[in-house]
C-alpha cells in the first residue's frame, strides 16, 4: 500500500517535472534543490566518518586508505560536480535577491555552465592524475 | 510550533530567506579554502598529523565549527524549503519539522563532539 502510494507519487512528480513548460531558470532550480538535498545527506555522512579522529591514528589512517582508494575518488569528483554547480548557482541567488542580477541572470546561468564543467574538468586533473 | 504561512501561521519564512543566503555567502567563502587544503594538496588534508595540528589551534576550530553549524543548517534549511513547496497536511509537515530539528541537533552535537575532543 505505503509502496504503490510512493510509487504514484513518484510518477506524479516525473509527469509534473516534464510536462511542464521550463524557462531558463527551471533546469537550474530542479538542479539545485537536487544537488542541495544530495549534499545534505553528504554532510551527515561526512560527519560520521570524521569521528574516526577519536579512534586514534592507526584507525584514522585506515580509514583514509579506503577513502583514497579508485571508487572514493570517483565519489569525490561526483560529489565536487554537485558542490561545483550549488555554490556557482548560489552565487547566482545572491546576486539575483541582493543585486541587480534579475536583469541578467540568463548571462550568469550560462556562465555557470561554462564555469561549472571547466572546473569540475580541472579537478579530474587534481583529484585522479595529481 | 514554528511551521510557516501555507500550513496557518504567521511566520512568512522571511527570516530563513534571508539567512540562507548569507549562510550560503560563507560557506563558499570557506569551501574555497576547504577544497584548496583538502584536494588540491592532499599532503596537507587527510594526514592524522596534519588534522590533528589543525585541530589543536582554536582559529582551526573556529572554521571547523562554523562548517559544521552553517553547513547543517543551510542543508536542513534548503531541505524544509522543498518539503514546504508540497502541499502537506499540517500534521505531517509538523511531525518532518521536528524530526528534522531533531536529526539537525544530533549530527551537530557528533561534529561539535568530534571538534572540541581536542
Amino acid at each position: 500500500m505505503a509502496n504503490q502510494t510512493a510509487i504514484s507519487f513518484f510518477s506524479r512528480w516525473l509527469e509534473v517535472l516534464f510536462n511542464y513548460r521550463k524557462h531558463t531558470g527551471s533546469w537550474a532550480w530542479i538542479l539545485h534543490r537536487i544537488t542541495g538535498l544530495g549534499l545534505t545527506i553528504y554532510i551527515m555522512i561526512h560527519i560520521i566518518a570524521l569521528t574516526g579522529l577519536l579512534k586514534g591514528e592507526a584507525a584514522f589512517n585506515e580509514e583514509m586508505a579506503l577513502f583514497t582508494s579508485p571508487v572514493f575518488l570517483f565519489g569525490e569528483w561526483l560529489l565536487g560536480a554537485l558542490v561545483m554547480f550549488h555554490s556557482l548557482n548560489g552565487v547566482r541567488i545572491a546576486l539575483v535577491d541582493f543585486g541587480n542580477g534579475a536583469r541578467y541572470h540568463k548571462r550568469i546561468l550560462a556562465f555557470v555552465y561554462v564555469l561549472g564543467v571547466l572546473m569540475v574538468a580541472g579537478m579530474a586533473y587534481l583529484i585522479f592524475l595529481h | 510550533m514554528n511551521t510557516y504561512k501555507f500550513f496557518g501561521s504567521r511566520n512568512s519564512g522571511a527570516k530563513n530567506w534571508y539567512l540562507q543566503r548569507i549562510s550560503g555567502i560563507i560557506l563558499v567563502i570557506v569551501l574555497i579554502g576547504h577544497y584548496v587544503l583538502m584536494h588540491a594538496t592532499p599532503d596537507s588534508g587527510h594526514t592524522y598529523k596534519a588534522v590533528m595540528e589543525r585541530l589543536h589551534s582554536p582559529f582551526w576550530k573556529g572554521i571547523d565549527l562554523t562548517f559544521v553549524t552553517l553547513g547543517l543548517w543551510h542543508g536542513l534549511n534548503g531541505t524544509w524549503n522543498v518539503i514546504r513547496d508540497y502541499h502537506l497536511k499540517p500534521w505531517v509537515a509538523n511531525t518532518i519539522y521536528v524530526l528534522m530539528i531533531l536529526l539537525g541537533l544530533t549530527f551537530w552535537f557528533i561534529g561539535l563532539n568530534t571538534i572540541l575532543s581536542f
